[in-house]
């Protein structure tokens, strides 16, 4: 076990250094600071959200190193030297995904304020391959929430992009 | 299925009937959206309320020292200086401002009245240092007892919640009558009794309230960015209450993360967040957080009712007494005008002859009142509710008692007793549908299966009408303040750009009016570009709401196509020697007799009228204005159906299909449409199952997280099957029906019936409408309650 | 630890602690992430069993071939646990040690015989049987100066079946009352039996088959609602929003007998898998 080190101060500015999108960024925040604040004002990449800021809505859910996580129950500097994707990085060369489109295709979204963490949460689960069917499927997104669609046109988006075959 | 659109100028219709995709989602899927709380101005600082904790208690002391000096702290604002600088209230179309009492500030000075009220503002250089200094401010409140339901309110003895208002009644009681009550109470084989309930709930948009005010001293004019589903109201209600002309104020509005009532005109703390910059010079930006939103963001839908149906043993409804009490918490909202819409359409789409009505509003420590989503549901509910209740009493099936009281087309009076008009309803052909669709004796068949094996089936039906916006009344012309107005303009390189003063909030107005525009006019609906969000550029008009959309920016918008098709006709003709009926406008190109053989392209028209290449006298303005009054419209409206299971073991409910008949009239766009459907039933599922704002004794508010205030889930809601009837045409062009109300209208009842209907023979009477795992074992006396 | 015991805590994966700071109901001056320590983040065979450090996200716990192999019980409880995105970050050992009476894992640990072992700087290791770990609401066997690092569950014993069933409002909503049941069935009756149930007192709940009236007995319906029974009727379950102590008790007597019945089933190699309520 590891000596824990002096308690640093609340307003002191600890360095980090992620790759964010493919991007290497870097910058300095307070222990407090989220991951999610951090993304949304240090780096201006507004596409997350936050719906309650309480990890329940997971609008501002982003992919760390892969694996989906809610970024407002995340503190920026727990993710120092980390993978963050965002919803930002999810278009190809400026068009929109396989799964964008088939989002678009299917009417998923209504207001688009939940949007990012669907996006987020469903590409990692397009990333992981299994054939799933429509019950998992809204098992799966069930920590998610949704208060325009009642969900039928955000899961046939999912089931057209895993029928796709796509994962990115 | 939906019918196409007549052709227009422009040839057939192309876009409006299909379910084009959404011109949105071309950023919100990107994650290119701009909601209010992207907004960053040069300077801004970040707002946070220090609110109570208490429900009802005088303000003894406020005391800011300590929070003035935190860390990074520009400025704290106590009620009384607030007070100074805004209004509590507009006396705005739409305000809350009558003149009358109750008298109180926009932040709280002598008392707070709920849990959260805010008493004072935090300005400071980032939320989280605005937070920490709301944790300095120091608040001496005196607590009262808290009133915290209209029983206790109407309590002559209860606690004055406002003094000058002599009591806790706010309005009424009032009574109105319609037809002969006495003979149809006299005719009747039995009277029904119920006490009929509904409980709290509330809108929950996934985006909160929020504003960024920038005032700039210079000029004297504020400019601001609001997530609000009207800018004219937001800003009419921001200019009286800061005192200013309104052209000095501008609001701005982006995308809006959903809605369903809430964000309408302009919150207490809005103002006082514009106030507050208009005082120091700077930008304020506060983003309500979640717990806000739950607590003090505004709540809905607690109504009480005592009913007394006249009835004839075939189960004839003939006369009706309701009296309805509503909780319409601490401080005055939209309660009264929600009394008159439920007394207004409580007959529905069936031959009630006589009505007799009164209502009462009380106020409670608990959040006020707001718009949700069908405000005036409670007509449905009770209604629906009843007629079921009735089957029951007399022994015959609910969809035969629907059937039996429903109007038929055709056959006089057809009018609701209460006067609207109900030309072109399809409510009978809705439940004659419904029953081909679910096989109800099948159902049945299966159900008694079920039964024997102590499995517990249940069906239910309700039928609604929604006035979006109701047909045309001989009797009230419209009022001005429901026109709708647009103005439309051909642009230099050819784009069509539609004005409109609706508001979008997810329900992807920018596609349904490039579609019909499009269509009207001829071009491509990507050609169209509508523009919404800025005051400065929008013509008159409240906004978004009341599902009128459809009918009275759809009707709106096919005029002022046609007129603007017919302008530019004209100057093409000028300009290619020609006469404007040899030529039309066929995919963004002028063509026809005289014209080039490939068409003259728009943009090279509109550069031409620009350039002063017409005759003198010319009117070579390439726009239209328009003022809609909605022409014949109608109602939308239709049947619901739920199949359902009750475990009655664990009280869950499992919904085994859930079917929608509706007509909303022509359909622009029916995906569209559907999502409309679909996230209204949602919302009604999650109410009767799940959502409630719940307080405790002392006024407590429990539901004030999302841990307990439940949103229902893609696990919690089903497949939803929607079949859309062919509508009855009222008006010769524009018969696009809104439809965003209706889901969540009638989805509790459909579910409640479904639900008593199950559990019919455990003995268990439903008359509310919260039905969790927990109620319906008390209800069927599984455990005490 | 040892140096900040007033007003330290320890960050394991931050999704039930997060929200406490965002709400500001927690205001420790120092978080001690515990996320750079790989020992604590080891998954592996102990004896029979298994071994997993406290830090295992619950997600690399749910997809483990060792954990469904050799602790079927928790791979079943994982998954009640929120939602993928809480647990892509959520610990094994950040569950048990924050002791939410509501949670799945201290139910699994106590129903499985786990050993937890705790660790101070100044003390070294020491090692706390699963039933004497959980004291009350939030709180544990833990001292001040110590942290949870390694808990060890013992592999399945010989004809015995597990399962997990839970009511709660929502999916993946914290479970109004949940059952963590073990059966073992030999010949024909049932030779153990141990249950733990959440959500009806400041801890988890252990009943063992003697207590439940199961032992030498033949698995069938009656006997399992009769233990159902039994243990509801000595339940005092809190009432909050969601449900009353009376509906608690409703539920622990449904799901008591159903937890049995199907971990009996599976005893006897019958796979057959349920979820409550949820709708399809």
């Amino acid at each position: 076990m590891n000596e824990p080190p002096e308690p640093i101060s609340p307003y002191e500015a600890i360095p980090i250094r992620l790759r964010v999108n493919g991007e290497l960024r870097s910058g300095a925040v307070e222990p407090r600071r989220t991951l999610a604040d951090f993304l949304r004002e240090e780096l201006s990449l507004t596409g997350t959200h936050l719906g309650c800021e309480h990890g329940v809505c997971g609008a501002c859910t982003v992919l760390v190193d892969g694996e989906p996580a809610r970024s407002c129950l995340l503190l920026a500097v727990q993710v120092n030297g980390a993978e963050v994707r965002t919803i930002e990085g999810l278009a190809v060369a400026g068009e929109l995904s396989p799964l964008q489109s088939a989002m678009r295709d299917q009417h998923g979204f209504q207001c688009g304020f939940c949007t990012p963490g669907f996006l987020m949460q469903i590409q990692a689960l397009l990333e992981e391959r299994r054939a799933l069917s429509e019950a998992e499927v809204r098992e799966e997104l069930s920590g998610n929430l949704c208060r325009c669609t009642g969900y039928e046109s955000i899961v046939r988006g999912v089931m057209a992009a895993l029928g796709s075959g796509a994962d990115g | 299925m939906a019918e196409r659109s007549p052709v227009g100028g422009g040839g057939a219709a192309r876009f409006v009937g299909a379910s084009v995709q959404r011109g949105e989602d071309l950023r919100l899927l990107r994650g290119q959206g701009r909601y209010v709380d992207d907004v960053r101005l040069p300077g801004m600082l970040h707002a946070a309320f220090v609110r109570s904790p208490l429900a009802h208690a005088r303000v003894v002391g406020v005391v800011t020292e300590a929070a003035r000096r935190a860390r990074g702290v520009v400025a704290v604002f106590d009620g009384e200086e607030i007070a100074r600088l805004a209004r509590p209230r507009a006396s705005i179309p739409g305000g809350t401002d009558d003149g009358g009492p109750p008298v109180y500030t926009l932040l709280a000075t002598d008392k707070v009245r709920l849990v959260g009220d805010p008493v004072a503002l935090v300005v400071a250089e980032s939320r989280y240092l605005a937070e920490d200094a709301c944790e300095l401010v120091e608040v001496r409140y005196e607590a009262l007892p808290a009133v915290v339901s209209a029983e206790q309110a109407l309590d002559p003895k209860s606690p004055p919640i406002f003094e000058d208002l002599g009591g806790n009644v706010i309005y009424g009681p009032t009574t109105k009558a319609y037809g002969d009550l006495a003979g149809t109470f006299a005719r009747a084989d039995l009277v029904v009794q119920a006490k009929i309930s509904q409980h709290r709930q509330q809108n929950v948009p996934m985006e909160g309230r929020g504003i960024v005010a920038s005032f700039d001293p210079e000029t004297g004019e504020l400019l601001v960015h609001a997530a609000t589903q009207g800018v004219n109201t937001t800003r009419a209600a921001l200019a009286a209450q800061l005192g200013l002309a309104a052209e000095k104020v501008r609001v701005l509005a982006g995308d809006i993360g959903g809605s369903f009532g809430l964000k309408f005109g302009i919150s207490r703390e809005e103002v006082a967040c514009a106030a507050a910059s208009r005082a120091l010079g700077r930008p304020v930006r506060w983003i309500e957080d979640r717990g806000e939103n739950l607590t003090v963001s505004g709540q809905a839908r607690e109504e009480s009712f005592e009913v007394e149906a006249a009835v004839t043993r075939e189960g004839e409804i003939l006369g009706m007494r309701v009296q309805m009490v509503v909780d319409a918490g601490a401080y005055p909202g939209l309660a009264p005008m929600v009394v008159d819409s439920v007394r207004e359409m409580i007959p529905g789409p069936y031959r009630l002859q006589a009505l007799e009505f009164s209502a009462t509003v009380a106020v409670t420590n608990k959040a006020s009142y707001v718009a949700y989503r069908g405000p005036w549901a409670a007509e449905t509910f009770v209604r629906e509710r009843m007629v079921d209740l009735v089957a029951t009493e007399l022994g015959l099936d609910p969809l035969e008692v629907r059937l039996r009281n429903v109007a038929r087309r055709g056959e006089p009076p057809l009018r609701m007793v209460t006067g609207p008009p109900l030309a072109g309803i399809t409510a009978r052909e809705s439940l004659e549908r419904m029953a081909e669709l679910i096989d109800l004796p099948e159902f049945r068949r299966r159900q008694a299966a079920a039964r024997r094996e102590g499995r517990y089936l249940g069906v239910g039906f309700a039928t609604y009408l929604e006035p979006a916006p109701g047909p045309r009344s001989p009797d009230s012309p419209p009022d001005p303040g429901e026109l709708e107005h647009q103005r439309m303009r051909l642009e230099a390189d050819g784009t069509l750009s539609v004005f409109t003063a609706q508001m979008p909030h997810g329900q992807g107005h920018e596609t349904t009016l490039a579609q019909i525009a499009a269509d009207q006019f001829g071009v491509d609906w990507e050609q169209v570009r509508v523009v919404v969000g800025d005051s400065s550029l929008s013509p008159a008009g409240f906004g978004t709401g009341g599902s009128r959309f459809a009918t009275m920016a759809g009707g709106a918008t096919l005029h002022a196509a046609r007129e603007l098709r017919s302008k530019v006709l004209e100057v093409a003709a000028q300009l290619l020697d020609t006469g404007p009926e040899r030529l039309a406008i066929v995919g963004g190109l002028v063509v026809g007799e005289g014209a080039p053989a490939g068409g003259l392209q728009l943009a090279e028209l509109a550069a031409a009228a620009e350039r002063g290449l017409l005759p003198v006298g010319t009117d070579s303005r390439l726009e239209a204005e328009v003022t809609f009054d909605g022409g014949e419209s109608g109602w939308s409206g239709g049947t619901h159906c739920a199949l359902v299971e009750v475990d009655c073991d664990t009280g869950r409910v499992r919904v085994e299909r859930y079917l929608v008949v509706e007509d909303c009239g022509e359909m622009i766009n029916p995906a569209i449409v559907e999502g409309q459907v679909r996230g209204g039933v949602a919302q009604g599922l999650g109410a009767v199952l799940l959502e409630r704002s719940a307080y405790d004794p002392d006024g407590q508010y429990l539901s004030g997280s999302f841990m307990d205030y439940l949103l229902p889930t893609a696990t919690d809601v089903p497949h939803i099957e929607i079949e859309h009837l062919e509508t009855v045409r009222l008006d010769p062009d524009v018969n696009f029906r809104g439809v965003g109300e209706g889901g969540m209208i009638v989805a509790p009842p459909t579910l409640c019936n479904a639900i008593a209907d199950a559990l019919a023979p455990l003995g268990a009477r439903i008359t509310e409408q919260h039905l969790p795992p927990s109620r319906l074992l008390e209800l069927i006396g599984t455990i005490g309650g | 630890m040892q140096k900040h015991q007033e007003d330290g805590r320890v960050l394991a994966g931050g999704q039930s602690l997060i929200p406490l700071l965002a709400l500001r109901l927690a205001r420790p001056a120092l978080l001690i992430d515990l996320a750079r320590i790989a020992e604590l983040a080891r998954l592996g065979e102990w004896e029979g069993g298994i071994s997993i450090g406290a830090m295992v996200r619950q997600r690399v716990a749910e997809r483990s071939p060792l954990v469904r192999q050799r602790a079927p019980l928790l791979a079943a409880a994982l998954k009640f646990i929120a939602h993928p995105a809480i647990r892509s970050r959520g610990t094994v050992g950040g569950s048990l040690a924050h002791a939410d009476p509501a949670a799945e894992l201290p139910a699994v640990v106590v129903t499985l015989e786990a050993e937890l072992v705790v660790a101070s700087s100044e003390r070294g290791e020491r090692t706390i049987p699963a039933a004497d770990f959980f004291s009350g609401h939030y709180t544990t066997a833990l001292l001040a100066d110590e942290i949870l690092t390694e808990i060890r569950i013992p592999g399945p014993g010989p004809s015995t079946g597990f399962s997990f069933h839970e009511v709660s409002r929502r999916s993946g909503d914290f479970a109004m009352v949940g059952v963590a049941a073990a059966v073992a069935v030999e010949e024909g009756s049932i030779s153990g039996a141990r249950l733990c149930l959440t959500g009806v007192a400041d801890r988890p709940v252990l009943a063992t088959a003697p207590e439940l009236g199961l032992l030498g007995v033949a698995p069938d319906r009656g006997v399992f609602e009769a233990a159902g029974e039994a243990i509801a009727a000595r339940l005092r379950p809190p009432t909050d929003l969601h449900g009353s102590a009376e509906y608690r008790r409703q539920l622990a007597l449904v799901l008591v007998a159903r937890a049995l019945r199907s971990a009996s089933q599976r005893a006897r190699g019958d796979n057959e898998d349920r979820r409550e309520g949820a709708p399809a």
